[in-house]
């Protein structure tokens, strides 16, 4: 009874991890449509970079003049990876062009938020996605 | 059921080595089917694994003590939920234990990425399945397999020794094992991404949880660990620097550098080399705490094994672990480069850098400590321990250190400060750490180290207030939110920020209850029945114990007991009743080794009273002669213990709230982003 038990533990085992081998199954080893790639990831920080120095901003740890020049900075280094964001994504559909630049024009003019990215229309003063205030913005030059 | 379970176990190994390759195989040919078996090994080593440790619980619960491992870890009347953890009680088991957990978060990993992240997956697999194959070999080949038979069955086996029949010390090392078992998760993708050559911060995100969790189980652990010897130990220590304390410390240390640390890489592009050293040099500590635990190479309250052989398979594989991070980092160095620089020393960044090699000089100064007697030993051959006076100088200024950076830290901006912000941040809270250090003079504590704890343990709290108050207000103002709403959702919108201030407090919390030490009070006093003592406390409070009697309870088989003295303690505090406490000795029947001591303790907010039967003529009072009754009672006053465990609790629900998923963490279906419309996908709560 043991040995019969023992048994088929071995041949449940093996037959379950040689399958795939033998029977041709695969698994999937690319990326899938709704993982972040590098260019995303770092278009995402980038924005996040923005929001923390808002809040560095709002609660006084930054000057008013180092806040400008970071934010300038900041809005420069955002530009560039949208561009990179663009040039991964861009060539498959042509919706997107229009949706960064979009993106772009609102983050140059301060409608695009900070915190999270949500791009609102002109003249808001608070992001409609996350409430962050958008009115204090002054229009940064875009790069 | 047994023997099922150790024919598990060499089942395992075959099949956690096949995975092994085909894993790695999968990857570097980018095959699929490769990968589905390498991954499906994952999940059959956790099965056998399952099986292997219920052959264990179950030859612990049916008293077979013809193997080895039950008759030198049970007896038949040890409580069934001691039988229980036999499963963890002692080195073999311990090691299967490990694989037991090491394989869950392995299964748990692979399955939650099965259909995600699998550009990593292959290579997770692989180095997963490569660390359950070298516990398998322990376990097989390291004369430690637990399923080892003597060969004859003893009538009944030797017991638990009594000092971990406690409660705490059920509970203490399986979460240490969690602790360092979910480690491995963050390094195996570590490893996935030096292999696949992924190198931004995509690794990191995805096992950020991972790492959360391990620290949080490290953290609770080691608590617990201090609970324990606080409650049992009966010497009214929490921490005595022993060699497995401190290699459950080691870990922390660096998995606390490293959750500080990839908070620069993500925000900044930055220290990314750095990042992928911790990763590797925490999980080898992992590694390196079980091996101290278990291989008996250092003396140790902890330590019940002596083998030799388990150690060189350990120190193996460890070093193999080392060379092989290191070619690959070497390897991927250009990769590595760092996206960004650190603009000015006044910044958060800094801060962080400074932070970490803080951490990092704590963990080699704690390193060193522990093993000097060994390597003293190996090179003169005379062994030269240091004590706790050496581990409490060390890190007493690292200590300092470190709390100060916690308050200076999340105030000065990221990228650069300006002068005249951090004066106008740091002038309160400076003002309310020397008011307090002030205060606590006058009132008469003259010791300048815990002063100067005291003071900056009070600017830490001061500036987490600030932080706290500041973004509420912020928030409300802006939102038109009551400041009750406007806190909730200041911390909800970015738990890992705010949770990791909470832990922040926890951790002042502990460390102002470790600079209370000076002012532990000792008061030992021999006493015949009916007699009282009395024992000031610093904080102005009287206590007065009477001793009431001692009672005795001779042979009792249901309870383990040979014998137990047990002494009647009342106690008033400041004139007021408190009620009564026990203090007793104790011999278990079986194992007889030694004489137990069992503590009363009360406990307040702001100290504790700790009653230690120290010293009794136990011959006379078990043969009932009363004229020799009189007992030495040794009456301990701690101040701020409870702020310990308070501490604790607080750290708890600190990194709950930064654990927790978060809205933003769960991704828009593939339709609304990317191709995106608005661009509203919530971004990662990150600080």
């Amino acid at each position: 009874m043991a040995l019969l038990g023992a048994l088929l533990l071995v041949a449940a085992v093996v037959l379950f991890i040689l399958l795939p081998v033998a029977r041709g199954q695969h698994a999937s080893l690319t990326r899938e449509d709704d993982e972040m790639t590098e260019a995303e990831a770092r278009r995402r920080v980038t924005l996040l970079a923005l929001r923390d120095v808002e809040y560095d901003y709002h609660t006084g740890k930054l000057d008013e003049a180092d806040y400008m020049a970071l934010r300038k900075e900041l809005s420069a280094e955002a530009l560039a990876a949208l561009r990179a964001f663009e040039g991964e994504e861009g060539a498959t559909d042509v919706d997107i062009e229009a949706e960064i630049a979009a993106v772009k024009a609102g983050l140059a003019a301060g409608t695009t938020c900070g915190a999270c990215g949500h791009r609102n229309p002109d003249g808001s003063r608070f992001c409609a996605a996350c409430g962050q205030a958008l009115a204090a913005r002054e229009a940064t030059p875009s790069s | 059921m047994n023997v099922l379970g150790e024919l598990a176990l060499w089942i395992a190994l075959p099949v956690s080595l096949w995975g092994m390759v085909l894993g790695f195989a999968g990857g570097r040919k980018q095959r699929g089917d490769l990968t589905l078996s390498a991954e499906r090994s994952v999940y059959a080593v956790f099965f056998l694994t399952i099986i292997a440790s219920l052959g264990v619980v179950d030859a612990f619960l049916n008293d077979r003590f013809e193997y080895w491992y039950v008759a030198n870890y049970s007896s038949r009347n040890l409580a069934t939920y001691f039988k229980v953890s036999g499963l963890w009680a002692g080195q073999r088991g311990s090691l299967l234990f490990w694989l037991l957990l090491l394989s869950l978060f392995a299964t748990i990993a692979v399955w939650s990425n099965r259909r995600k992240n699998r550009e990593f997956m292959p290579y997770v697999a692989g180095t997963l399945l490569t660390i359950t194959s070298f516990f398998l070999v322990v376990l097989l080949f390291a004369d430690v397999n637990p399923f080892e038979t003597l060969g004859f069955t003893p009538a009944d086996g030797a017991g638990l020794n009594p000092q971990l029949q406690n409660y705490w010390m059920t509970i203490h090392p399986p979460t240490l094992y969690l602790g360092f078992t979910a480690f491995t998760i963050p390094f195996a993708f570590a490893v996935a991404a030096l292999l696949n050559g992924r190198l931004d911060s995509r690794w990191i995100v995805l096992t950020r949880k991972w790492t959360l969790l391990s620290w949080f189980f490290l953290a609770n652990g080691i608590i617990f660990g201090m609970r324990w010897a606080y409650e049992e130990l009966g010497w009214g220590g929490y921490w005595f620097w022993d060699p497995v304390e401190n290699a459950s410390l080691l870990p922390w240390l660096t998995a606390t550098a490293f959750l500080h640390s990839i908070q620069i890489q993500e925000n900044r592009g930055m220290l990314k080399v750095w990042n992928m050293g911790l990763v590797i040099l925490t999980f080898l500590l992992t590694i390196f705490a079980t091996f101290l635990t278990r291989s008996g190479l250092i003396e140790s309250v902890h330590t019940f094994a002596q083998e030799l052989k388990i150690a060189f398979i350990f120190l193996g594989f460890m070093a193999s672990i080392l060379m092989a991070g290191l070619v690959l980092v070497l390897y991927r160095l250009p990769k590595l480069k760092s996206e960004n620089q650190i603009e000015s020393f006044v910044s958060r960044e800094a801060a962080f850098v400074f932070n970490n090699l803080i951490l990092l000089g704590a963990t080699f100064a704690v390193m060193w400590g522990t093993l000097l007697p060994l390597i003293s030993e190996g090179f003169t051959g005379q062994e030269i321990t240091v004590g706790p006076p050496f581990f409490n100088r060390v890190n007493l200024p690292i200590g300092l250190a470190l709390l100060a950076l916690m308050g200076i830290g999340p105030v000065i901006a990221w990228r650069r400060a300006s002068k005249k912000n951090l004066k106008k941040n740091f002038l309160w809270p400076l003002v309310v750490g020397v008011v307090t250090a002030a205060g606590l003079w006058a009132a008469g504590a003259r010791h300048g180290m815990a002063l100067l704890t005291f003071g900056i343990s009070a600017f830490v709290m001061a500036i987490i207030v600030v932080e706290f108050w500041k973004g509420t207000r912020a928030r409300a103002r802006i939102e038109g939110e009551g400041v009750v709403k406007a806190f909730y959702h200041l911390v909800a919108r970015n738990r890992r920020r705010w949770g990791g201030y909470i832990v922040h407090v926890g951790v002042v919390f502990v460390f102002t209850a470790f600079a209370a030490a000076p002012w532990y009070g000792e008061f030992l006093q021999t006493l015949e029945p009916g007699e009282t003592m009395t024992a000031e406390s610093p904080l102005g409070h009287t206590y007065e114990m009477t001793y009431e009697g001692i009672s005795t309870n001779i042979r009792d088989p249901d309870k383990n007991l040979q014998w137990q003295a047990t002494a009647l303690v009342s106690v008033r505090r400041d004139g007021e009743p408190l009620g009564t406490f026990t203090t007793e000795k104790r011999r278990y029947i079986r194992p007889e080794a030694q004489i137990v001591t069992e503590v009363g303790i009360k406990s307040f907010p702001m100290e504790d009273l700790y009653i230690i039967l120290a010293d009794a003529d136990l011959d006379r009072i078990l043969q009932g002669d009363a004229g020799g009754q009189a007992v030495t009672f040794n009456v301990l006053v701690k101040p701020l213990i409870a702020w310990i465990w308070a501490g604790g609790l607080i750290i708890t629900l600190g990194s709950l709230i930064s654990m927790w998923p978060s809205a933003g963490a769960v991704r828009a279906p593939t339709a609304a982003r990317g191709r995106g419309t608005t661009g509203a996908e919530p971004l990662p709560a990150g600080d």
